[in-house]
């Protein structure tokens, strides 16, 4: 198992290099000057250019340039942003958070949802519930998603009236950046309105988490549906019931263990395109979240923002991809003798 | 026992792709996907000879037609004008080439590319195919919309400019599932025996690896299709891919959306065509799943 993890680490650290040699070579495949897509700077004095050229090494060779960026990203220097000549890493600390907030609630609903009518839909594969799960599981995974956020915006906020169609929060509350967590940063927020600010929010936060949890839902159902079939034609399924043990028993005991930890697994190779997803809700639901701000930025052509954005976002998805694999092979000793 | 040998002569005579159709055939959906499937292709290639109306023409004297069942439409304009007096139901056809065909062409062109790649990975071992399985993990987990953004930004946007994109972005699958199935098929004792019979790795590779895994090229080409024509879609949605005069299905809608109070239909009929795109592919490739896997256990 430490061999397992240390060879894991390795790859982890092979990958961050492969990772930020793309983000460098970004500077130079962009259009523009690279020293302004280095820092930022969308006008460089005459007097500024020998420090800057000298501070980035830009009179170097690309290795020597390549160090140099390695160590400013580390020390946690990522640059400016063309748009509004803020620190990059400040802005991205800001935005960050939405994002985590509206993928993880879809992450969870898909859990709550998606697995348990996955294993409803294999217990009777030929029944009817289980016809019409697997139907709607199917609808689900075929929904342009885009098209999907329009239609319940145009039913629920511009038909009936029932839900905002933008943004986290009513204007009327302000609620102080603490966590970026807006539900978390509502409850430490000491203010008289908190139980109004939490509901405004949720009201908030419902549709844009529906629209989308829908993806990630049905794949789930999918993937759980079929994972149940496959394990319940085992042999030791069959050992199981013939030792006298009840539907329910085995489905506990031996079906839902087995079933479950290709699933886990799955989380990890569907969160790149839960990210996906969730810039695209974020852009339909003015979500100020990572994806909206890195669409606007090719709006804007802030090329910093997008090198910066292929870093965090690339960091995030490999991060999540490799501990959900380390969890699969912690729980499944098959795995691990790979 | 004479009853067993009609019935396993009979299997014999009917050859794999027959007992596929077969299969394939006894479900409703699957067929109901694959006549949609067909409608869309022949609609991509057929559409120009089809469309009532230029589908670029603008018409100034009839802006924002209803559509026909309405009291105010007209029967020319089944589906009514948008805010540029264009047929909606023209541009609607002539989109199928750019959502659908293009994404065809796009899953086609990566089909290739992963088949040339993965066949190289699969063939060779050791350190230069552990290296490249890296890179390939490391191009997995780049979300494909952070790489058209990427691509975008290079090369600026465009709908070729986001093909090349998707193709990019759906590379790495192809080339990991197509690595993995030669690997499978390589460790078959069939293999070993054709291989102690003196051929050598391209006969190996087309007379037996190939016709083994096409059912699996198939599958996989069928979910990266439906992946395609959604990005597709999205990316024109988002404004980075085909660009505004044209008539893809997502552009459309992002042009249509100012207009959601007045024109609701134009936003739904677009994704509504998207939407049934993705299902008839996604039909398809579930009931080929099926089909194979009937197949296998029989």
């Amino acid at each position: 198992m430490i061999l397992y993890l240390l060879r894991r680490v390795f790859l982890l650290a092979f990958v961050f290099i492969a990772l930020s040699i793309l983000a460098f070579s970004l500077g130079y495949l962009f259009p523009g000057d690279p020293l302004q897509n280095f820092t930022g700077l969308r006008t460089i004095s005459a007097e500024q250019l020998p420090l800057l050229i000298a501070e980035y090494r830009m009179d170097q060779g690309y290795i020597q340039q390549y160090l140099g960026y390695l160590q400013r990203i580390i020390s946690g220097d990522w640059g400016l942003s063309f748009a509004s000549q803020q620190l990059l890493l400040v802005e991205i600390k800001m935005l960050l958070p939405a994002t985590l907030e509206l993928a993880a609630y879809a992450l969870l609903i898909s859990f709550f949802v998606g697995i348990p009518l996955g294993i409803i839909a294999a217990i009777k594969p030929d029944g009817v519930l289980s016809k019409a799960i697997s139907a709607l599981a199917l609808t689900g995974y075929s929904l342009p998603i885009f098209w999907w956020a329009l239609l319940l915006i145009m039913v629920f906020s511009l038909w009936l009236g029932w839900l905002p169609t933008a943004g986290r929060i009513g204007v009327l509350y302000e609620i102080p950046y603490q966590t970026g967590f807006m539900l978390i940063d509502i409850l430490l927020a000491q203010s008289q309105y908190q139980q109004e600010a939490l509901f405004n929010a949720l009201r908030h936060l419902l549709l844009p988490t529906l629209v989308l949890a829908t993806f990630p839902t049905t794949v789930m159902i999918r993937f759980t549906r079929d994972s149940m079939l496959e394990v319940w034609e085992q042999s030791y399924i069959k050992t199981a019931r013939a030792k006298g043990l009840s539907r329910s028993q085995v489905l506990y005991r031996h079906g839902l263990r087995n079933a479950l930890l290709p699933v886990t697994r799955q989380i990890g190779l569907q969160f790149s395109t839960l990210i996906t997803l969730a810039m695209i809700t974020e852009v339909i639901f003015s979500w100020p979240g990572i994806g909206r701000w890195l669409i606007d930025s090719i709006y804007q052509r802030n090329f910093p923002a997008i090198q910066s954005g292929l870093l965090i976002i690339s960091t995030l998805v490999i991060t999540v991809n490799m501990l959900t694999e380390v969890l699969h092979t912690l729980f499944n000793p098959l795995a691990r003798k790979r | 026992m004479a009853q067993f040998g009609v019935i396993s002569a009979e299997l014999l005579a009917r050859s794999p792709a027959r007992q596929l159709w077969r299969d394939f055939s006894a479900q409703h959906s699957a067929v109901a996907g694959l006549v949609l499937f067909s409608a869309f292709f022949l609609l991509a290639v057929l559409s120009p000879l089809l469309t009532p109306h230029d589908p670029y023409l603008q018409n100034d004297t009839l802006l924002l037609l209803a559509p026909s069942w309405s009291e105010l439409g007209q029967v020319q304009y089944p589906l009514g004008t948008d805010d540029l007096g264009r047929d909606i139901f023209s541009r609607l056809l002539i989109g199928s080439r750019y959502s659908f065909g293009i994404a065809v062409i796009t899953v086609v062109g990566a089909l290739l590319m992963g088949l040339l790649l993965g066949t190289l990975a699969g063939m060779s071992r050791g350190v230069k195919s552990s290296v490249f399985n890296h890179i390939l993990d490391l191009a997995l987990t780049i979300p494909s919309l952070l790489l058209a953004i990427i691509i975008v930004a290079i090369l600026g946007p465009g709908l070729l400019n986001t093909t090349w994109a998707i193709m990019l972005a759906l590379l790495p699958q192809f080339v990991h599932g197509i690595r993995n199935a030669i690997a499978e098929q390589l460790n078959q004792d069939y293999v070993i025996a054709y291989r102690l019979d003196g051929a050598n790795n391209w006969q190996i590779f087309s007379r037996i690896v190939l016709p083994n895994i096409w059912e699996k090229l198939t599958l996989m080409a069928t979910m990266a299709l439906s992946t395609a024509i959604l990005d597709i879609a999205a990316l024109g949605f988002l404004g980075l891919g085909a660009q505004t005069p044209t008539a893809e299905w997502g552009a459309m809608m992002a042009d249509s959306l100012d207009l959601i109070y007045l024109a609701p239909s134009g936003v739904a009929m677009a994704g509504l065509l998207v939407f049934l795109a993705v299902l008839s592919v996604n039909l398809v490739g579930d009931g080929l799943r099926n089909a194979v896997k009937k197949r296998r256990d029989s």
